[in-house]
């Protein structure tokens, strides 16, 4: 009866006291484990947690000692986003954001394709120059593109940042899609060559659809890189009007003090576009962290 | 042999054909890479050259160079500036020694946590879930970050969930981001645990790839889990550990959104790294020479890791 | 090839900007406007709301539209958008200070390029203020607003409560100090976290140190002629250490030097209180009343008293402050705002909000919606002498690096004198660099 068993519905179960044995040695670990999750939750959830009460709520008492007889309200939110500006900046995030991820994820991609595909003098050793550029900082160059961006005139609308987010993405995304590209069947580009593709519709025909995994790991990790950016913004979007999410949470840090109120719900909405994503395309992002593990 | 003998670009008739010289793929890779290394000259490239040029200057408030003055910049930064490094005193202080206090605990807990946690989650069930927790940090931006860990070390107990937690055991809540001499380690902590995440997915991957029949063996042959650990999958973690590290290290070089927005490099100068002095010495005080400098110097310090970075790349391209 | 042709190509490049790069500005005159002007401080919550009223007054008259603009960290965003040429066109600036270091780098506008006649809007104003709008003899901007900072906020009903009469002298608050400490309450609350609120630590200093070493050796110690580490200095910051410690202020240093200073008024003011007393100027009423707590009742909950007088023959100087208006930009809509700005109608549209205490001769008591305000009012014009808040004189970084200093004093006193030193050696550098 036990080997029937075994059959349809694999390894035999263990035993109770077996059970029994490898909780116990295992407890520990699950100790551990809760700890761990104790520690990495906590942070996050007491501020989600906060950017749902009333004020009155917030200064009266601890919002753990809330959690059974919780109050919740969506005002906070409501504030933030009309009148502490929250929604423009989001919008401005966007608009920052998009523009910064597509520019170079193409130049990357086309770049990259050269890289692998196509032979032409000192291919490898400009290739390795450009890897070397990634390690680059930015301090490097926020004055010099700041003048740049003065003397063509593009200083007080998104042009400045946009170029500047582009430049600096570029290493990473040859860097990566050079990889992946490199992996493709040389076969299948052969082929097309003998075809009499040109090089630009082998690109577009033949790598980019077999590529979307790297592509899209690329973008998520640009998108949420230049989503997530702080310092560049600081110095490259002049207009108050254009700040992104991350400068505006920051301002209401210093204009708003201890009000936890408006502070935890402007940066819940500052994670809430990165935390969605994540979930939705996590194993993306992964492989794009992984991959690029020297940005 | 292809039916379709037509030489030439397939597809949408251009009505002119490339001359011959054009096609040669010499050309043809130019024009594929032209716009990004075009951009990356520009934007990356002479930048670089510019700072390096700028940091033998001093500027005035619209940041035009008025001056030069060879290489005083660094004469200063390196033994005059206090706040920058302080010899002086036992111990050591200053933004450089702070990146040096990072390099040493940021990296090693992140390493060790990120170890830990990927040896422990394997052997439950709900490892996905515990790793998924540690990792979402890795999603949200510094200034996010900031914000969180803001309101855990508030130092009032009804708001910081750390002070909560130490007067439950009687002791009196500290105020962990006023005082200097608690400050860079709760930065730190905050830090690592935004970026556990990393060093955990890239071990777990890695510890997943040694083969199960090995450790079978090891385990028939008696020898204990900590054997096996220590004989077995630490020596096979020594690359992707080298990995980590490499990452974790130009993170700490580049450090600035979260001291910049959690402490702002206070109390005093006590959490300043330096990349927060190039961003206080060129935009707070107007110095972009001395800043220039200082950025120059961040490099300095990333190259011997690009330099290790590029022989691993290298070996990994000849081995594959 | 195309590697070697890399680098001189960038060289070139780098060559060729950076001959631009030295090269001037253009002066050019007064341009038409283009409807719009944009104001730049670094005014938050209560304060912004109450300067855009005036700016609402001014788009009704002129039909001038204006965009306000704001930033806590004010320097850094001068220098970023100066550096891009892309500078605000009007800038109010908090320290006198600033005044003279964009003048001189030409980021200023003098009130004659803008084409406004400097005598007739100086007539607006005394002496001392015109002094801090000015650099070498040219005024470039206006006074927009004063503030008197000798002024010691707290709350009449505890007074009353513990038998406590308003004090006149040191000692007289000392005493209140250690009669609250012995009641188990705590005196004080101190808000000076970081770069941007390690200015409330010299407001304590600026206000002891005029008391006890006198208006003279004050004026000379903030403009250089005498050092940092004289016992006069000691003798001030000693006297500050008796209030400003572990003892008497709300969780101690530690958390003095943790929270901002709209939290350290919270300490007070707030609906949970837990100290006494805050020491900090006239704005605190403004932001105590506007933003902390909306339930407060002037004279019983909230009032300020003067700051007592330490040394009988040095009196009871008032220490103040006040914001420039400066423009950046030259053009008509500018010029007119900065005219506006200077009037005695803006500045009784200002007053009324409580917010702020006009330096313009024109307004007058009658203005003054509460009796916070008024009586802030009464004390600068009444002043027996008047001087600015030192920090704000100090030139370049000085002003901020004396927060950070008095910051590592409270925390740190046994280490005076070596701090002291390491002050003095940097403020003579910056003072030979003027």
């Amino acid at each position: 009866m036990a080997t029937a068993e075994a059959a349809v519905s694999g390894p035999p179960r263990a035993s109770i006291s077996e059970r029994i044995v490898g909780f116990i040695t295992r407890t520990p670990v699950h100790l551990a484990l809760l700890l761990i999750g104790v520690v990495w939750l906590v942070p996050t959830v007491g501020l989600a947690v906060t950017s749902f009460r009333p004020r009155s709520d917030i200064q009266a008492s601890s919002w753990w000692s809330s959690l059974l007889d919780f109050h919740f309200t969506v005002n906070n939110y409501q504030q933030v986003l009309d009148r502490a500006g929250m929604s423009d900046a989001f919008f401005n995030s966007l608009i920052i954001t998009i523009p910064s991820t597509l520019l170079p994820l193409t130049l990357a991609a086309l770049a990259a394709y050269a890289f692998s595909w196509i032979s032409f003098p000192f291919r490898d050793t400009i290739f390795l120059i450009i890897v070397a550029l990634m390690i680059v900082p930015i301090q490097m160059a926020l004055v010099p593109l700041l003048r740049l961006f003065r003397d063509w005139g593009i200083a007080d609308w998104y042009g400045g940042i946009w170029l500047a987010h582009t430049a600096f993405g570029l290493p990473l995304g040859i860097f990566l899609l050079r990889n992946f590209f490199i992996t493709l069947p040389r076969d299948l580009i052969e082929a097309a060559r003998v075809d009499g593709a040109s090089n630009l519709r082998i690109f577009l025909k033949v790598v980019l659809p077999l590529s979307v995994p790297a592509l899209a790991s690329y973008g998520i990790f640009q998108f949420l890189w230049v989503w997530n950016d702080l310092l560049m913004a600081l110095i490259f979007v002049q207009n108050s009007d254009l700040w992104p999410m991350t400068i505006k949470v920051n301002q209401m840090q210093s204009q708003f003090g201890g009000e936890w109120h408006l502070l935890s719900s402007g940066a819940f909405l500052l994670m809430i576009v990165p935390l969605a994503v994540f979930f939705a395309l996590q194993r993306y992002f992964v492989q794009g962290l992984l991959a690029g593990s020297v940005k | 042999m292809s039916s379709t003998a037509v030489p030439g670009p397939v597809g949408r008739p251009r009505g002119r054909r490339l001359p011959s010289i054009f096609r040669r793929s010499g050309w043809q890779g130019l024009a594929f890479i032209l716009p990004a290394v075009a951009f990356l000259a520009v934007l990356v490239v002479y930048p670089l050259i510019y700072t390096i040029v700028l940091s033998f200057g001093d500027t005035n408030a619209k940041l035009n160079i008025v001056r030069w003055v060879g290489f005083d910049n660094y004469k200063t930064l390196l033994t005059e500036d206090k706040e920058f490094l302080d010899l002086d005193v036992f111990p050591p202080t200053g933004a450089l020694i702070n990146n040096l206090k990072w390099v040493v605990l940021y990296t090693s807990v992140s390493l060790a946590l990120g170890l830990l946690i990927a040896v422990l989650a394997v052997r439950v069930r709900y490892e996905s879930f515990i790793k998924a927790i540690v990792f979402i940090p890795m999603a949200i931006s510094a200034t996010a970050v900031a914000i969180i860990w803001r309101f855990v070390y508030e130092p009032d107990p009804d708001l910081g969930a750390l002070n909560a937690f130490i007067t439950t055991f009687g002791a009196d809540p500290i105020s962990w981001i006023g005082r200097a001499d608690t400050v860079n380690y709760a930065l730190i902590f905050a830090y690592v645990w935004a970026s556990t995440g990393f060093a955990m997915v890239v071990l777990s991957a890695a510890l997943k790839g040694i083969s199960e029949e090995v450790i079978e063996a090891a385990r028939t042959d008696g020898a204990s889990e900590w054997d096996i650990f220590r004989r077995i999958q630490l020596p096979l973690l020594s690359l992707p550990i080298a990995v980590v590290t490499v990452w974790l290290l130009i993170n700490v070089i580049k450090l600035f959104d979260i001291i910049y927005v959690l402490t702002g490099g206070g109390p005093g100068n006590a959490s300043e790294v330096i990349a927060f002095t190039m961003y206080d010495q060129t935009f707070q005080n107007g110095e972009a020479g001395y800043g220039a400098a200082v950025a120059v110097v961040m490099l300095l310090l990333i190259i011997p890791i690009m330099v290790f970075n590029i022989r691993r790349f290298r070996s990994e391209r000849v081995t594959a | 090839m195309r590697r070697k042709m890399l680098l001189p190509i960038a060289a070139l490049a780098a060559l060729a900007l950076a001959l631009g790069a030295c090269g001037g500005d253009g002066g050019g005159g007064t341009e038409e406007g283009d409807g719009q002007v944009t104001i730049f401080s670094l005014w938050g919550g209560s304060e912004q709301e109450a300067f855009k009223k005036v700016l609402t007054q001014f788009t009704e008259e002129t039909g001038i539209k204006t965009k306000y603009e704001s930033a806590r960290d004010f320097l850094p965003v001068i220098r970023t958008r100066l550096a891009a040429d892309n500078p605000p066109e009007v800038a109010i600036l908090p320290r006198p200070g600033f005044v003279d270091e964009l003048a001189r780098d030409d980021a200023l506008i003098s009130l004659e390029d803008l084409g406004l006649d400097p005598d007739k809007i100086n007539e607006n104003y005394n002496d001392t203020w015109i002094d801090l709008a000015t650099f070498e003899d040219t005024t470039y901007g206006v006074v927009a607003k004063a503030n008197s900072k000798s002024t010691v906020w707290y709350k009449p009903k505890s007074f009353r409560e513990n038998g406590f009469e308003i004090p006149k002298t040191w000692a007289e608050l000392e005493q209140i100090v250690k009669d609250y400490k012995a009641k188990g309450k705590t005196p004080w609350a101190v808000g000076a976290q970081g770069r941007d609120n390690s200015w409330t630590l010299t407001d304590w200093f600026e206000q002891i140190y005029v008391r006890t070493a006198g208006g003279e050796n004050y004026d000379k110690l903030f403009s250089g002629e005498l050092a940092f580490d004289d016992p006069t200095v000691k003798d001030a910051l000693n006297e500050m250490l008796k209030m400003v410690n572990d003892q008497y202020v709300s969780g101690g240093i530690d958390t003095a030097l943790g929270i901002s200073f709209i939290d350290g008024i919270g300490r007070v003011f707030s609906k949970k209180p837990d100290a006494e007393m805050y020491m900090l100027g006239g704005f605190v009423g403004g932001i105590a009343l506007g933003q902390v707590n909306k339930d407060l009742k002037v004279g019983e909950d909230i009032d300020f008293f003067p700051f007592p007088e330490i040394k009988p023959e040095n009196g009871n100087p008032l220490v103040g402050s006040g914001d420039v208006a400066a423009a950046m930009v030259n053009n008509e809509d500018v010029a007119k705002l900065i005219e506006f700005l200077s009037t005695p109608q803006a500045g009784k549209t200002w007053v009324s909000t409580g917010a702020i205490v006009s330096p313009n001769k024109g307004v007058t008591d009658a203005d003054y919606p509460n009796e916070l305000v008024s009586k802030e009012a009464e004390q600068v014009k009444n002043a027996e002498s008047f001087r600015f808040d030192g920090s704000d004189l100090l030139p370049g970084t000085l002003g901020q690096e004396f927060g950070t200093l008095l910051q590592k004093i409270v925390k740190t006193p046994d280490k005076m004198d070596s701090l002291l030193a390491a002050y003095q050696a940097g403020a003579e550098k910056a003072f030979a660099n003027q």
